[in-house]
């Protein structure tokens, strides 16, 4: 699929996306400001942009070997976790001057043990996050974010004020709003933009200032206005597993004549589907009841599998779905178990699936080519495409 | 009984005959251990039995974990069998185990999962697992119980029955148990709302304080595994845990043998008669037993003169719970079941869990070598390897990983294992 896109918004965030230290940061720290890195789309980083700081989701963009990770993690670790502590090891993170990992799954968990002991990274908190979606949960996570909060003010300095984290919830929840526009724009027959595109504009909103990156969203918006929508597909895709912040990925499934139109990921749709409830009196309640409870979860939570499959069928009916690809990066137990009840239930539920196993950094991809092939033609001529 | 109850209990019914015969064997050739082994096999056949009961007369049945509380579910009345243990029958092979594998390896569950819990959804796709009446899911210590419990809730054989999870906190602090004593007042509620029945503070007290009385006798006991030679091998270590923690918690019979188990230990330390004999190799098994180890471990000790003084489910390194109030009760049963239990206690939190037992057992227990089998499951224990070695190169012990499949033989064969071993040992000139 052929990118259209004339944008300068589009190339700003798209280079964010394909770099760790993008221009944004590197300007953020030459004005004198901090970074924060945390793992997993679950740490609420309205808590960092309250505190002053620049929220960075970790990633190892451009990483392609894990020589210096290997005498730390196992072959049988997921190749993400590998690349990041490569990545870190290999001084290409060090413009971080802190780390939140919570115990999202098995590999990202002992991030943190070696994080500890091998980096000089002056704050390094490891945050417990539920596995359960209920009140007791909520509750937990809000008394985990406060000792959070207080440890973050302690060490960098500053006040995080009620006024302050109402302030920086309102700003997340316009990137929110702004990105559901770009999302909604992808419903159309004829989107103005490519899956692999999208994953570059959220993949960069994990890596950039919120005001900034809003500006340049809704620059995005504009420009896409006015932009011939891409009707030469052969069906349209959603891709839904666990972590991909590799537009490259999707540009190879697009490069075999299908259009991504939507997603279930979480640097993609999970993390703004839904809102922070800015009609509550405790702003920390808000943010643990949000991530706890209310976005579209991912496995890691227990007990709402139901939440998960009626979010991926929203998706299917309003973005119009041909087909499905559910990705999954190899070793990861959470996705590995999901993969059987999906497959029943999109069995029954009669939407065509293709369940991929990848590794981080882009390998393999004649094969991957092969496979989107096929699976485009069991789709066939059904879909819901302008030549469908 | 409805024929597919019936097709349900095939496995129940078939260890029932397995447990049958090797009671009959064990009552007429006795041995001088057998008066420890029969009430081991008596008490999984008595387990088995009220599993089939209740399944006939309809009355509740749990599918739960040694780390749910056991002693809730005694004090409650309430039967439970162990919702992954069919692969490792009472701590031996399934039979069946090389066809169940085949049929592991066509479920659309990734192979790189751990066969042990793919192997728990197996059962229950083939039909061969008891339909309980409520499900209480674990969701500690690895990403992939969580994943397995939801594929279970969710399977279309057991989406109408009620489940309900306690929560583990990542942490181990004050806060946390106190979290996790609500979960399991949470999990109470449930009880009662599925059966009806209340939860009797005395008798949970009582239950408690016999799980008190036989935690400290296996702490006894493990001293006496301190001694050189050790009074026994791998497998009645092994025991003492399943005693305590599974389904029959707090029978005042189980307190008895492992008083039994006192009395034949300290009479072989004061006879230096050890039941193996020639012991060289003083090892630290660091992971569970796994189903093949009746082919390797026999080996280690006649080749090699090994003797596995322990392993990670024989180490008690469990706290008394103070009875006197109910919220020291819970707290108690908190701790007891989210920081001590094995597997749960390592793999669960940070990795330092990991490296503060090995140093405490090697030192308290003059361990000559750690071996760490590898599971491939365990990917947090992978990730945490390079700091076990090293931990053990600190407190210079030999450390040796070997990379296997606990519950599948294919991956990692037994003779590729003995090779490890061998050269592991000739390296450490250990032996
Ligand atoms: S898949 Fe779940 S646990 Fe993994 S990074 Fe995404 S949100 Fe976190
Ligand atoms: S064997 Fe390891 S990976 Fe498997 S369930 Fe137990 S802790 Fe998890």
């Amino acid at each position: 699929m052929e990118s259209g896109i004339q944008s300068k918004a589009f190339e700003t965030l798209s280079d964010a996306a394909g770099t760790l230290a993008n221009p944004s940061v590197e300007e953020w720290k030459e004005g004198g400001g901090k970074v924060l890195g945390y793992f997993c789309s679950s740490m609420p980083e309205e808590i960092m942009t309250a505190a002053g700081l620049l929220p960075f989701r970790m990633r190892a963009t451009g990483s392609t070997d894990t020589e210096l990770s290997d005498a730390y993690l196992s072959s049988i670790n997921c190749s993400f976790t590998r690349h990041c502590l490569n990545a870190a090891l290999s001084g290409a993170l060090d413009f971080l001057d802190g780390l939140i990992v919570p115990n999202s799954c098995d590999n990202v968990r002992r991030i943190y043990d070696h994080w500890i002991r091998l980096m000089r990274t002056p704050f390094v908190q490891m945050i417990s996050l539920p596995r359960k979606a209920g009140d007791a949960q909520v509750t937990w996570f809000r008394e985990e974010l406060a000792t959070l909060m207080a440890r973050m003010e302690e060490h960098f300095g500053v006040d995080i004020s009620e006024a302050r984290l109402w302030e920086a919830i309102r700003l997340h929840n316009e990137t929110r709003r702004l990105l559901r526009r770009l999302y909604d724009l992808r419903k159309a027959v004829a989107p103005p933009i490519t899956g692999a595109e999208t994953l570059a504009v959220t993949v960069a909103g994990t890596a950039m200032p919120k005001a900034a990156y809003n500006r340049l969203l809704s620059e995005l918006l504009d420009d896409l206005a006015g932009h011939d929508g891409h009707t030469d597909y052969r069906a349209r895709l959603m891709v839904m597993g666990g972590e991909l912040d590799d537009p490259g990925y999707l540009e190879v499934i697009e490069g075999q004549g299908a259009l991504v139109v939507t997603d279930s990921l979480c640097f993609g749709s999970r993390i703004f589907w839904k809102n922070v409830d800015e009609g509550v009196d405790d702003p920390l309640t808000a943010l643990a009841r949000f991530y706890v409870a209310d976005r579209p979860s991912c496995p890691r939570v227990f007990g709402q599998y139901e939440q998960r499959a009626a979010f991926v069928r929203e998706m299917i009916r309003d973005f119009h779905v041909d087909g499905v690809i559910l990705e999954r990066l190899a070793f990861c137990d959470l996705w590995g178990f999901e993969q059987f009840t999906i497959k029943n239930d999109f069995q029954d539920w009669g939407i065509p699936l293709m369940m991929l196993d990848r590794e981080y950094a882009l390998s393999a991809t004649g094969q991957l080519r092969t496979r989107v092939q096929a699976f485009l033609e069991t789709i066939g001529e059904g879909g819901n495409g302008p030549e469908g | 009984m409805d024929p597919k109850d019936e097709k349900r209990l095939e496995r129940v019914f078939e260890e029932i005959a397995t447990y049958e015969a090797i009671i009959q064997m064990l009552e007429e050739n006795p041995t001088d251990l057998s008066h420890l082994h029969l009430p081991l096999a008596r008490n999984v056949l008595r387990q088995h039995k009220r599993t089939v009961e209740c399944i006939e007369k309809g009355e509740p049945l749990a599918a739960s974990y040694f780390t749910n509380a056991p002693e809730i579910f005694t004090a409650m009345d309430i039967h439970w069998f162990h919702l992954i243990a069919q692969s490792f029958g009472g701590g031996m092979e399934n039979p069946h185990m090389m066809e169940d594998l085949e049929g592991v390896d066509r479920l659309a569950v990734a192979s790189d999962v751990c066969t042990l819990l793919r192997l728990g959804l197996y059962y229950l796709d083939a039909g061969v697992l008891p339909r309980p009446t409520m499900i209480i899911p674990l969701l500690e210590p690895c990403d992939g119980v969580i994943g397995l419990h939801e594929a279970l809730r969710r399977h279309r054989e057991w989406r109408d029955i009620p489940a309900f999870a306690p929560d583990p906190p990542y942490h181990g602090d004050k806060r946390s148990i106190g979290y996790y004593a609500d979960e399991l007042r949470r999990l109470v509620s449930f009880l009662e709302e599925q059966t009806g029945k209340r939860l009797d503070m005395d008798r949970l007290r009582e239950v408690t304080e016999e799980t008190n009385r036989q935690y400290a006798l296996w702490a006894e006991y493990n001293e006496l595994r301190r001694s050189v030679p050790c009074p026994h091998n791998h497998v009645l270590a092994m025991a003492c845990f399943a005693l305590v923690q599974t389904a029959g918690s707090g029978d005042p019979a189980h307190t008895l043998w492992y008083q039994a188990l006192i009395e034949d230990g300290e009479k072989r330390v004061r006879e230096a008669n050890p039941e193996t004999p020639n012991q060289k190799i003083r090892m630290l098994w660091y992971d569970v037993q796994p189903i093949w180890f009746n082919d390797l471990a026999p080996w280690m000790e006649q080749e090699w003169g090994v003797c596995v003084v322990l392993c990670m489910f024989s180490y008690a390194p469990y706290t008394m719970i103070d009875t006197s109030s109910e919220k020291a009760l819970f707290e108690g049963l908190a701790k007891r079941n989210l920081i001590d239990p094995p597997m749960v206690r390592q793999a669960r939190g940070v990795a330092d869990n990991f490296l503060s037992d090995i140093e405490r057992i090697v030192r308290d227990y003059k361990i000559d070598c750690v071996v760490v089998p590898g599971h491939m499951g365990h990917k947090d224990g992978s990730a945490s390897i390079s700091l076990m070695r090293e931990k053990c190169r600190d407190i210079d012990v030999p450390f040796l990983y070997i990379g296997c499949d606990q519950f599948d033989r294919r991956y990692t064969t037994i003779d590729e294992i003995k090779d490890k071993l061998s050269q592991f040992f000739e390296t450490m000139e250990l032996g």
